[in-house]
């Protein structure tokens, strides 16, 4: 029961109800304590009934009784078998408020752990949840086309986009600075800051980003990641302060109805003065500003305002800009043709020239040609002139020469039939083996191929796997990390031990009862057998015999006092089990206390008639 | 009203008579609104003849970080005392403060509408639409045979703003990709809190 108890002290305490660390079992619930439990558990239960209900019992008898019997609806409400009235709560007896409380607890949602730790959690907690909130919000929202969205009052003003551009920005007496750069930004090469960027918005867009950038004191050219930390940094101690103090004034004041996105909103407005957050939060700051200007005083016409400087009405300014902008890309473009005409001109000239000096090469190429064949021509005119003298022993050898020449093709043309036949022969064999290769590599092309597909899709694999443990692992760690869960696992798995060693016992003392029972009954069959045969016996030798006669009497009543006497055995046996019974029956009623329970109650009764009396008395006197 | 270093050094240096007397700090307080208001900026806002004297990495910090205090001003919508207490932080005496205000109180309604021209969030992205191109080869290589991407974002209010292209490759596409991914997801995350 301990053990039991425990188990449910811990869930009570889950649910919120301030349990005593050095009460550890249901004997030592007071009255109090056991009207805190059930108001614990009825709070999480039934959330309705938790502004009627106070978890402390009050002074007067009668508030008590009323605060009991409510108790005692709620209780049955919920589906409560047993009966239930207002002593139970005010005079609970072990077994009827464990049974309450069992009940109770078993209809506890199954993870209060977390509802119990909510107040319990930081500032940044609370701000994360009220972000997320907030992002949950718009995200559920549809999207909707520009065109039918509800104009806002500055949307009548076109908005330009958000767009920052970097400066130029020239710092004077630098003690780093090199005389160089201080030259080059003094120069005309650097033009003012201002006129470094041609259009309004962004210039002023920019300069805000850049001063925000420098209050930061962020170094430019610093990694995006060490500027974000830098940022926090400085961030950080600002926030927790800021969400303290509205914290506190937004818990003081009570009105807890706003949800925690607008109070989210309205923090994020306290801050404004300050100077410093995202672009974003400055950028809807100014423009908040401009609008709650514009609603509270609508803007003074401009004669009104006599300005050396030409005052700006929003179509005027857009106008203005417009003009600007337009007069800068007509002289852009201007250029841009200028140039990319000059670069057509310079492209034709220069094709025309590449064309004619292929046409030279082309020209020189032939002359070339011709003079060689020309050259060879001549030589052999030459030397046919120089034969011409002796002509017929020329001839003669020439003839020689020529039929020497054609023995000489002969045998080469044999001597080339001889070396042809095996190249031939090689060349074939080579070309196999180069097809047999081919197919080959091609084979082991698709092999690779093959296998470069298993490891694109093991890779695949390996990563939905890593995802997949990533996230198990992050749902482990959501998980609520209850300590006591392993410890009562251990104590349930021992009582369940103990439980299986007992009834092992229990069936141990079953079959002693039952091999008692068979020797009985065999004991008992033998003894009639016996009577039997000994009845037979001596009722035979009775008719002869007087003395035997005798004998067969006292048999006959030794039999029947006996069977008398197993008779009131039994029934003793079963006498004793009832006291037994009875006893254990008397002791659970006098666990219950009814009577002092009762007499609890009538002097209840009677303190209730002396306070109505009392009231009625002063009703009278007044 | 927080300034910034650079600021304060520039209006330190606006502050000292040695520096610029009041004419010329009358002068550069006119440029710096001037530069700021009017739609293109011009670039010879400093060169005045009464200005000829003065080193002009000076002038032109102390003009940028005058046009900063101003548009911070504007921003914060600082009335005429938090302004005071703001530029007697940076040691100006009492007639060059008295100026300042002056031309402020001025140019007040031009600044609080510039700013509120100002939009808060860059372009709103409402749909985008794309087409796989096959480069064979280019006129340095003979042959490329690569995949690359035209892809159009299309903004919202297109009238006045023109819609994005841009081509990329399959890896800066997939890093896209990726990246609006995790933006999504830790999106996704932030609601879970």
């Amino acid at each position: 029961m301990e053990e039991a108890d425990r188990i449910l002290i811990h869930s009570l305490r889950q649910a919120g109800s301030a349990i005593p660390e050095d009460v550890q079992s249901l004997r030592a619930f007071t009255a109090e304590l056991a009207v805190a439990a059930v108001v614990g558990c009825l709070q999480v239960l039934r959330p309705s009934l938790s502004s009627s209900l106070s978890a402390h019992l009050p002074p007067g008898m009668s508030a008590r009784f009323r605060l009991g019997m409510s108790l005692a609806q709620a209780c049955s409400d919920l589906g409560y078998p047993r009966e239930l009235g207002y002593q139970s709560f005010l005079y609970p007896s072990e077994p009827d408020l464990r049974q309450l409380l069992l009940f109770l607890a078993e209809r506890l949602p199954p993870d209060p752990t977390q509802e119990s730790a909510q107040p319990s959690v930081g500032e940044s907690a609370i701000l994360l949840r009220a972000v997320g909130a907030q992002v949950r919000e718009l995200l559920t929202e549809p999207w909707v086309p520009p065109a039918l969205r509800p104009q806002k009052y500055q949307d009548r003003v076109p908005l330009k986009p958000l767009h920052v551009q970097p400066f130029v920005f020239p710092k004077a007496n630098t003690p780093e600075g090199a005389s160089e750069v201080q030259e080059f930004q003094g120069g005309p090469l650097v033009p003012p800051v201002p006129a470094q960027i041609p259009c309004q918005a962004i210039r002023a867009a920019s300069f805000l980003e850049e001063h925000t950038a420098q209050l930061r004191e962020v170094p430019e050219g610093d990694a995006p990641g060490d500027a974000d930390k830098a940022c926090r940094r400085c961030l950080a101690p600002r926030l927790v302060e800021q969400l303290r103090q509205n914290w506190g004034q937004a818990t003081s004041s009570a009105s807890g109805a706003r949800g925690p996105g607008r109070e989210l909103g309205e923090l994020l407005c306290t801050w404004g003065p300050r100077g410093k957050g995202s672009r974003f939060t400055h950028a809807e700051k100014f423009t908040f500003a401009q609008e709650e200007k514009v609603a509270h005083a609508p803007p003074l016409a401009p004669a009104q305002h006599p300005s050396p400087l030409s005052p700006l009405s929003p179509a005027h300014l857009e106008r203005e800009v417009q003009a600007g902008q337009e007069a800068e890309l007509a002289s852009l473009q201007g250029c841009l043709e200028l140039v990319g005409h000059s670069i057509q001109e310079a492209g034709a000239t220069m094709k025309r020239l590449t064309l004619s000096t292929g046409q030279i090469e082309a020209e020189a190429h032939q002359d070339w040609l011709s003079a060689t064949e020309r050259e060879q021509a001549r030589r052999l005119k030459r030397r046919a002139v120089d034969l011409l003298p002796d002509a017929p022993s020329n001839l003669a050898k020439l003839q020689v020469v020529v039929e020497a020449s054609a023995q000489r093709v002969i045998h080469l043309t044999g001597q080339w039939e001889r070396h042809r036949v095996p190249l031939l022969a090689e060349y074939r064999a080579l070309k196999k083996r180069r097809d047999q290769r081919e197919l080959e590599s091609s084979h082991r092309a698709a092999e690779l191929q093959a296998l470069q597909d298993c490891v694109r899709v093991a890779a695949a694999e390996a990563r939905r796997k890593e995802g997949l443990h990533k996230q198990l692992v992050a749902e482990l760690e959501t998980l609520p990390g209850d300590m006591a869960r392993s410890a009562y696992t251990h104590r349930i798995l021992e009582i369940v031990g103990s439980i299986r060693k007992q009834k092992e016992e229990i069936t141990k003392i079953l079959s002693d009862t039952k091999l008692l029972q068979k020797e009985i009954n065999a004991l008992s069959g033998k003894l009639d057998r016996t009577f039997a045969v000994t009845d037979e016996l001596v009722f035979k030798d009775a008719k002869k015999d007087d003395s035997v006669r005798k004998a067969y009497k006292y048999l006959a009543a030794l039999h029947e006092n006996c069977s008398q006497l197993i008779q009131t055995i039994e029934d003793t046996g079963t006498i004793l089990r009832e006291v037994r019974d009875l006893e254990e029956q008397i002791e659970t009623e006098t666990g219950k206390k009814t009577l002092s329970n009762l007499d609890k109650i009538l002097e209840d009764y009677k303190a209730v008639r002396q306070e109505n009396a009392g009231l009625l008395g002063r009703v009278h006197e007044a | 009203m927080e300034l910034s270093e650079y600021v304060q050094r520039g209006c330190q240096m606006l502050a000292d008579p040695g520096c610029f007397d009041l004419a010329a700090f009358a002068l550069v307080l006119r440029a710096a609104f001037r530069s700021l208001l009017e739609a293109r900026a011009d670039e010879a806002v400093l060169d005045h003849p009464d200005l000829k004297h003065i080193d002009p990495l000076v002038l032109k910090h102390s003009h940028a970080a005058l046009a900063t205090c101003i548009l911070e001003a504007g921003k914060q919508k600082a009335d005429k005392s938090t302004l005071s207490a703001c530029l007697e932080d940076c040691k100006f005496d009492r007639e060059r403060i008295e100026l300042f205000c002056t031309e402020y109180q001025k140019n007040k309604n031009s600044l609080e509408i510039l700013l509120g021209s100002i939009g808060r969030c860059p372009l709103l992205i409402s749909d985008v639409s794309w087409r796989l191109e096959y480069q064979i080869k280019t006129n340095q290589l003979h042959k490329l045979y690569r995949p690359s991407y035209l892809v159009t974002l299309n903004v919202e209010d297109s009238r006045s703003h023109p819609d994005i292209s841009f081509n990329c490759t399959m890896e800066q596409l997939q890093d896209l990709v990726g990246k609006l991914k995790d933006a999504a997801k830790s999106l996704e995350r932030a609601t879970q809190m």
